[in-house]
């Protein structure tokens, strides 16, 4: 990495932070330090609620994800703007007649202590585990591309965000967040356009979409319907939509951002803004990807892009078996980089049995190309047993630092720190929010002053940082633990949700009915889980009819208190 | 607090409007991304 990329890197960061600290620096009671004292205007928490759910993951898969397999991860966000308008409708006018500090404060006054005590419970389980990762992903990706020590830099994330998050709490979380956004949207959208400056002189944005589009990658709406299926419109649309629903309406990392608003009407334009400029963001980090993708039709890529994992295949006896699939692939390359030159020209010609001519040729390359890195793929996997396998991760990292010029490189990565470190302080906040709020101040330490609480929210925010700090250093030993609590945290949503809708808008079931009800929906979930092959974004509905079901059926034998 | 208590949404005179603004949006975008899939099948 050049000085210059250094310094574009330093210096954001640097900035971003100190610009946080200097401006929430001063001593702050509870509801300042909880919900910014309630003077957030629209824009900021708009831009506070897309920082906390872009993670560095989000810019780094999603451009690979685009480049494997096209666009149609864009289909998952369909349901999101659904979700902010019945949440801008229902949640957020309940939230601020209560002044609530956590969501969960509200299933208390809804139900009782033990549905409320369950719902916070579990999400401390699941944010508490998945924060680790948060910082973990990013940094092992970092480590493996750019040679940096992966400790140094789980331990720079964890440290900085910890440090910003204790000193000025929720504003801090939204002062910091604005600048991320900003650098992670202006960071894209310069990778967009240096992309197609890129390719070779004749193939312009239109020439690129029809390259990606022969190859299948501009798949952006399925109609079909199968629930097997993880991406298409009706798993985008419903499954989507209990998702967001769950994740922006009863996550505390989520719903701390607009409790700060300044009116019930900012925040509900903050949860609206979100609605409005989601899809068309996502669409931009997996166009970037695709363009990658068609920049890699004319460049030839590595065979694996985890040069990590592929160097323990060449430093073992797996070496020739290695070299003579990178012959393969080269020659594959040569052959699909002609018939899309073929397909550029037929396309700028308007000739349309060229083109067909072409992506046909094209088409047959790419099945051979396929083959040989399934085979690279098998031949990895045997020298790097018990590890994570998805290098399309490493594919978007990968073009920056061997493609993009000088300084860009700096700002790409200033947006994978800046995205890890905005969705991490969230969650260090929320965690932190929800332990004092619903554990410590009601139920340990009942009558204490202001002061303490605020004391005690820095502390449990240290010590928030402390765990996920500590996890993620030891993630890299325990990879399947990793996909094992991605997965748990998927689990968790469709009942907390069913709970909130339980409370929301079913007012005759009470509390031991929901409390039962969500107990029973949690092992059902895991039981499906375990025997079905349903797509997890299911599971949101299913454990959302669950609860208020079971709920229903529990009501006449259970007694309610009066 | 009533429904009144609540500021009316920026360039609308009822937050319903707002509403279908976003919802409107969404619908065109899912309309633009699958005429684009289908016209590069």
């Amino acid at each position: 990495m050049s000085g210059l990329d250094w310094g574009v890197l330093v210096g954001t960061i640097a900035f971003i932070v100190l610009y946080g600290v200097w401006k929430t620096r001063k001593a702050q009671h509870m509801s300042g330090y909880l919900r910014a004292d309630n003077t957030e205007r629209w824009w900021m928490m708009g831009l506070s609620i897309m920082a906390t759910q872009a993670s560095a993951i989000t810019f780094l898969s999603t451009p690979g994800q685009a480049f494997d397999d096209g666009m149609r991860f864009i289909q998952f966000y369909f349901g999101l703007p659904l979700a902010m308008v019945v949440l801008s409708i229902t949640a957020i006018p309940i939230y601020y007649r209560l002044k609530v500090f956590t969501a969960y404060e509200y299933l208390e006054s809804r139900f009782n202590l033990k549905t409320r005590s369950l719902a916070a419970f579990l999400f401390l389980l699941q944010r508490g585990l998945s924060t680790g990762i948060t910082i973990y992903a990013p940094a092992i990706i970092l480590s493996t591309i750019l040679g940096w020590n992966l400790t140094a830099t789980i331990l720079f994330i964890g440290v900085v965000v910890t440090f910003y998050t204790v000193v000025g709490g929720t504003k801090a979380v939204s002062q910091t967040q604005r600048l991320q956004m900003a650098v992670m949207l202006g960071g894209m959208l310069a990778a967009a356009v240096v992309v197609v400056r890129l390719l070779p002189d004749g193939v312009g944005f239109s020439e690129a979409m029809t390259v990606a589009g022969t190859s299948g990658k501009l798949n952006l709406v399925d109609l079909s319907f199968n629930p097997d299926d993880r991406y298409n419109l009706w798993s985008g649309l419903i499954g989507g939509f209990f998702l967001a629903l769950s994740y922006f309406g009863t996550d505390q990392s989520q719903v701390g951002r607009y409790l700060g608003g300044e009116t019930i009407a900012q925040s509900r334009l903050g949860l609206l803004m979100n609605g409005l400029v989601k899809v068309p963001m996502q669409f931009l980090i997996l166009l970037v990807g695709v363009l990658v993708f068609v920049f890699y039709q004319f460049y030839q890529p590595p065979l694996y892009f985890n040069q990590q994992q592929a160097s323990s295949v060449t430093t073992s006896e797996g070496a020739p078996a290695w070299q003579n699939l990178e012959a393969q692939s080269q020659r594959i390359f040569q052959e699909k980089k002609e018939a899309t030159l073929a397909l550029v020209q037929a396309h700028r010609e308007n000739n349309q049995a060229g083109e067909e001519q072409a992506s046909q040729r094209i088409r047959q390359a790419e099945e051979k190309r396929k083959e040989v890195r399934q085979q690279a793929q098998a031949l990895v996997k045997t020298h790097n047993q018990g590890t994570d396998l998805k290098d399309t991760d490493y594919v978007f990292l990968t073009f920056v630092t061997q493609q993009l010029p000088k300084g860009l490189v700096g700002l790409l990565l200033a947006v994978v720190l800046c995205a890890a470190m905005g969705s991490t302080a969230s969650a260090f906040n929320s965690l932190a929010s929800t332990t004092v709020v619903d554990v410590y101040k009601r139920t340990v330490n009942t009558k204490a002053s202001d002061e303490h609480y605020v004391r005690a929210s820095r502390w449990f925010t240290v010590g928030w940082g402390g765990v996920s700090i500590f996890f993620a250093l030891f993630a890299s030993q325990l990879e399947n633990l990793i996909q094992a609590v991605n997965i748990l945290g998927s689990l968790f949503y469709g009942t907390i949700l069913g709970i909130f809708i339980a409370a929301f808008y079913f007012q005759k079931l009470k509390g031991n009915a929901v409390f039962w009800a969500a107990v029973g929906t949690q092992v059902i979930i895991f039981l499906l889980y375990e025997y079905t092959t349903i797509a997890y974004l299911w599971y949101n509905l299913i454990g959302t009819l669950l609860v208020v079901g079971i709920g229903f059926l529990l009501r006449p034998f259970l007694r309610e208190q009066a | 607090m009533t429904k009144g208590d609540i500021d009316p949404p920026p360039f609308f005179k009822s937050w319903t409007s707002m509403y279908w603004l976003v919802l409107g949006v969404l619908a065109a975008f899912i309309l633009l991304f699958y005429l684009i899939t289908e016209a590069y099948k």
